[in-house]
């Protein structure tokens, strides 16, 4: 499969401190997650990839694109959708209006062609019945959808969601799933989260990051795999593990290294993950 | 962690077809007008639009104007697009805010329409606008050259200046937005350009530079002037309004990131066009035209044509041959109920005008002291018509206008006759051309020249006299023309020519002399 994104060396510092160190990546058609702590760098990578800010060194295509030209930088817009960490709004406009106004920004010119699109995007993300409301008064879900139809209208071949899901109740967390992964059907999606379930869930590849570098790359399968017998259960927390908490059945999920004869545990993605972020010192500056 | 890629631009995968996309030109234009909708939708600017739309047509309405001189018209449509003027300055320059006041930028920075399209999108934005006002200001053309006897002809570069001028605020609260992106700046401004502007022209006593430094010049003067005598320096001015539309356009896309060869290149143009308005409008009146305002005050003969209607020839003005058509009326109409020579005498109808200070002349004119010649000025309409018929029987009774000046007698009673008799509504006419709007007592009267005076007697006897039937005075006065308008008849006298009864308690002061 062609990669969508190919980077290689993205670096990029603030004041000396590196938030992207040395970043390479190739990313294909469907959903990839970005997960990383706070300061990890995941909201740089994509602010880079989405041509807010450039990289002090390296390069990266989107599509075959180069944003290192001016019409190469013009030619991935055009095929880039956007949905920033905390999206703004125009209250005063309605959600149409809204989306109408971001699908004029991506040069869709013909009026009827274009509404016809954001009333698709809007029906999309299920605010068809909504559309002529203002936006505020629209819930905060609504709102976060809004968001997302407006990175969704002229169907982007590249999508950049930064924490999309933070928030929303797990009612509009879940729709909001099914959105993305209707979204990551014959596009590229990059999704930066907190939520391992999302990545569980929707994900057929994940990247972790921590420190402005890419820790893990794979699948999540792969990620939780780094946990396989690195979990397990005990009736008391047990002193040698890393992490320790007592779950609902009242006995003790320990992670790390397990005694001779522990009763070992099914790993999850966020077992993978915080092994893999194990011994990683957290930033909490640069994200 | 992936491979190191090289970068290529072949290894895109194919892309299912997306929505058609414009030229960048095309999608300025589409954001222009959404841009514009959300303007029209704003409340302040639909009540000013309303408000300059409803003073507009009220002022047409209420007073419709005849005979409305067009070099005129067109300066008074400048003042009122201030109103939308002002409130476009503070809503585009909200509108231009409006994505960082909301946060909308770190999404719209990275859509392909870059942030000085953005910019020339929002000064388009206001064009509508300027477009309305222009059709505003034809209307208003049109409906005052649609009146009865419309003179002159208004200039292009006067009409622009509402339409520049709204175009004009809306490009300032562009560039504003760029240079202070914050909206409290265009309130601040709007008061601090309104002090200032104020304070320097008092302190500076408003000397013309200064004064067509601003976007619009009113200047009202008491009687319509030949157009070319207005000296007022209108195709400069849109020059300069024109060119500074352009200049702050360009730099607010400069500001906002065009700094592209084309948009530096016009920047400079329209610098250079806004020098050369300020050069060209900022000399004050030149020696020639203050030459031609004296010549034209002084011996208005040497510039205007004359043409002989009936007993009479008509001098007008180039740009007031149209009224001949309405002054030959009034003077047959006198000249008619006139008895002895003056029923056929010569008269030269001249117009007449004071445009020695151009529009801040008085307007009053100095009675001429040549025989038979009658004076009329630049207004016409209204109370000008029966006025004329007092400076046409005044005549026809002294033989020249300097002589009115001592016309004190019985002649006031023929004179004001006359002058009335021929009008459609004679006591109507009487009472408007008395200062004080009175038909009893003593008064002045109105007339193209120097004024009339009536004392208390005279207006009895006039008024009784228009009370009468036309056929049962007009023998009367034509058999005893001569004594009638014989310098020292007595006002007494010519009662009792004519008929009148002699008031209950004469008078030693029935003549206006007396008074």
């Amino acid at each position: 499969m062609f990669p969508t994104v190919s980077a290689s060396g993205l670096t990029l510092r603030y004041g000396g401190t590196p938030a992207l160190d040395d970043v390479s990546l190739r990313l294909e058609e469907g959903v990839t997650g970005l997960l990383g702590p706070n300061g990890a760098g995941k909201t740089t990578l994509l602010r880079v990839l989405a041509t807010a800010v450039p990289a002090d060194r390296g390069v990266f295509t989107v599509l075959g694109h180069d944003p290192g030209t001016a019409a190469g930088r013009q030619n991935l817009r055009r095929e880039l959708g956007y949905l920033p960490q905390t999206p703004g709004f125009h209250p005063d406009f309605t959600a149409f209006a809204f989306v109408d106004y971001v699908a004029i920004l991506k040069e869709m010119t013909d009026r009827s062609a274009r509404h016809r699109e954001v009333s698709r995007v809007l029906q999309a993300v299920g605010l068809s019945d909504v559309r002529g409301k203002r936006i505020k008064r629209l819930s905060g879900g609504m709102r976060q959808r809004v968001a997302l139809a407006a990175a969704l209208v002229g169907d982007p071949g590249f999508l950049v969601l930064d924490e999309p899901t933070v928030g929303l109740d797990p009612q509009q967390r879940m729709r909001f799933r099914e959105l993305v992964a209707e979204a990551g059907e014959g596009r590229t999606v990059l999704l930066s989260t907190h939520q391992t379930e999302d990545v569980a869930m929707l994900c057929r590849r994940v990247i972790v990051m921590s420190s402005g570098r890419i820790r893990f790359d794979g699948t999540p399968a792969e990620l939780t795999a780094r946990a396989a017998g690195r979990v397990w259960s005990s009736a008391e927390r047990d002193p040698g593990a890393r992490a320790g908490w007592r779950t609902g059945l009242g006995s003790f999920r320990n992670v790390g290294d397990p005694p001779e004869g522990a009763e070992l545990l099914e790993p999850t993605l966020e077992d993978g993950y915080l092994f893999t972020l194990d011994g990683e010192p957290v930033r909490e500056a640069a994200a | 962690m992936s491979d190191t890629l090289t970068r290529t631009t072949t290894e895109a995968p194919a892309r299912k077809p997306v929505p058609a996309r414009g030229s960048g030109t095309k999608a300025v234009l589409a954001l222009a007008r959404f841009e514009a909708r959300e303007l029209a939708l704003q409340i302040p600017v639909v009540a000013f639009l309303a408000l300059y739309l409803g003073l507009t047509g009220w002022s047409l309405y209420k007073n419709p104007d005849d005979f409305p001189v067009l070099h005129d018209v067109d300066r008074a449509t400048q003042s009122l697009p201030l109103l939308l003027s002002v409130m476009l300055f503070v809503c585009v320059n909200r509108a231009v805010l409006r994505s960082r006041r909301r946060g909308t930028d770190q999404q719209f920075d990275v859509l392909v329409v870059e942030p000085w399209r953005r910019t020339v999108a929002h000064a388009l934005s206001v064009v509508p606008f300027a477009v309305i006002t222009a059709l505003v200001v034809l209307a208003e053309v049109y409906w005052a050259a649609s009146r009865p006897g419309p003179a002159g002809h208004p200039s292009p570069a006067e009409l622009a200046v509402g339409p520049l001028t709204v175009l004009l605020s809306g490009v300032l609260g562009v560039l504003l937005a760029r240079l202070v992106p914050t909206v409290f700046a265009a309130p601040l401004f709007a008061i601090a350009a309104f002090v200032l502007t104020g304070t320097i022209m008092s302190v500076s006593g408003n000397p013309h530079w200064l004064q067509w430094l601003g976007p619009v010049v009113m200047e009202i003067g008491a009687a319509p002037l030949p157009s070319d005598l207005l000296g007022r320096p209108a195709g400069w001015h849109a020059l300069y309004l024109a060119g500074l539309v352009v200049l702050m356009v360009c730099l607010a896309v400069l500001r906002s990131g065009g700094r592209t060869v084309p948009v530096k290149a016009v920047t400079a143009l329209a610098l250079a066009a806004t020098v050369a308005g300020v050069y060209g409008q900022s000399p004050s009146e030149s020696e020639e035209l203050r030459a031609a305002r004296l010549e034209a005050t002084r011996h208005p003969e040497k510039v205007q044509s004359c043409v002989d209607r009936g007993t009479a020839a008509y001098c007008f003005f180039p740009e007031w041959e149209t009224r001949v058509k309405d002054w030959q009326p009034v003077v047959q109409g006198v000249q008619s109920l006139a008895g002895g020579p003056a029923a056929a005498a010569r008269l030269t109808v001249r117009q007449r005008v004071d445009a020695r200070y151009g529009l801040e002349s008085q307007g009053s004119l100095e009675p001429a002291s040549e025989p038979g010649q009658v004076t009329v000025g630049t207004r016409w309409g209204g109370n000008r018509i029966p006025e004329f018929a007092v400076g046409v029987a005044s005549v026809l009774v002294a033989g020249d206008e300097e002589s009115v000046l001592d016309m004190c007698d019985g002649r006031v009673v023929t004179t004001m006759w006359l002058a009335l008799r021929s009008q459609p509504e004679p006591m109507t006419a009487l009472r408007n051309l008395r200062i004080d709007d009175s038909v009893k007592g003593s008064a002045i009267v109105l007339a193209p020249t120097d004024p009339l005076a009536m004392s208390t007697e005279q207006t009895r006897i006039v008024s009784e006299l228009l009370r009468r039937p036309r056929y049962s005075v007009i023998p009367k006065v034509k058999a005893h023309w001569r004594e009638l308008t014989a310098p020292g008849t007595t006002t007494a006298r010519v009662a009792e020519i004519l008929g009148v009864p002699a008031a209950p308690q004469g008078t030693k002061e029935d003549d206006s002399c007396a008074q």
